[in-house]
């Protein structure tokens, strides 16, 4: 089991819990299985056409999957997964 | 209502000034207890927005992931997040407001000259089309 940390305002979505653990060799697997799960979430972190939200970023332990291999990334019983809300702004 | 305490406070305005006249953002943890939130600790991170930070920020999310595991660490929680806007008003801006989340506090800190002149904070809605005004103790 891989263990999943939700950002605060998730928590709502997972039964107030601040992380799941869950099953998965990959990212995608493993987002599945959270969504699969707790299908609340599944509008916070993908578009109606199942894509991963531009505002929604996936760590795994301290790799952004952005820059691994996105979906397909390995997860490791050991490993960690985050769930990083994209924070940004300017005038 | 969000009270920033003294030590996460000071924190905050030593990184706004010190990346005036650029915007400086971080992260902030605590606690929320029946809707009264209270910041314990504030993190400085990088800027990560690729051109002129003048005006602009986006933080470094390898910078979120370690603020994440010190909150966990000390039994608190990622409440929000603050940023500075070099010598202009502290407001929630649009681009502020398309970029944020709902649910955190976002702390604006205003630094005129690279001094800190005010600040004020702000919920966004669920769907981001606006944000109230938190009432804000520092
Ligand atoms: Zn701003």
């Amino acid at each position: 089991m891989a263990k999943v940390l939700i950002p605060t305002p998730l928590r709502q979505y997972v039964d107030k819990k601040d992380s799941v653990d869950v099953t998965g060799s990959t990212v995608g697997e493993v987002l599945t299985s959270l969504t699969t799960q707790y299908p609340d979430l599944r509008k916070n972190l993908y578009t109606d056409e199942g894509k991963l939200r531009s505002f929604v970023n996936i760590y795994v332990n301290d790799e952004d999957i952005r820059y691994m291999s996105k979906d397909a990334t390995s997860v490791a019983e050991a490993d960690t997964v985050t769930i990083v809300p994209s924070i940004a702004g300017g005038f | 209502m969000i009270r920033i305490e003294p030590e996460a406070w000071k924190e905050m305005v030593r990184h706004a000034e010190a990346t005036f006249p650029k915007e400086c953002c971080g992260v902030m943890i605590g606690a929320e207890e029946n809707g009264a939130r209270r910041i314990t600790l504030a993190v400085a991170c990088r800027n990560a927005y690729e051109g002129d930070q003048k005006d602009r920020f986006h933080i470094d999310g390898r910078d979120q992931v370690a603020a994440e595991r010190r909150a966990r660490e000390l039994g608190l929680d990622v409440i929000g997040y603050f940023h500075s806007h070099p010598n202009e008003d502290a407001y929630f801006s649009s681009t502020d407001l398309k970029h944020s989340w709902p649910w955190y506090s976002n702390v604006v800190m205003s630094v005129r000259g690279g001094v800190f002149s005010h600040a004020k904070s702000f919920i966004a809605n669920d769907d981001q089309t606006a944000a109230e005004p938190e009432d804000l103790h520092y």
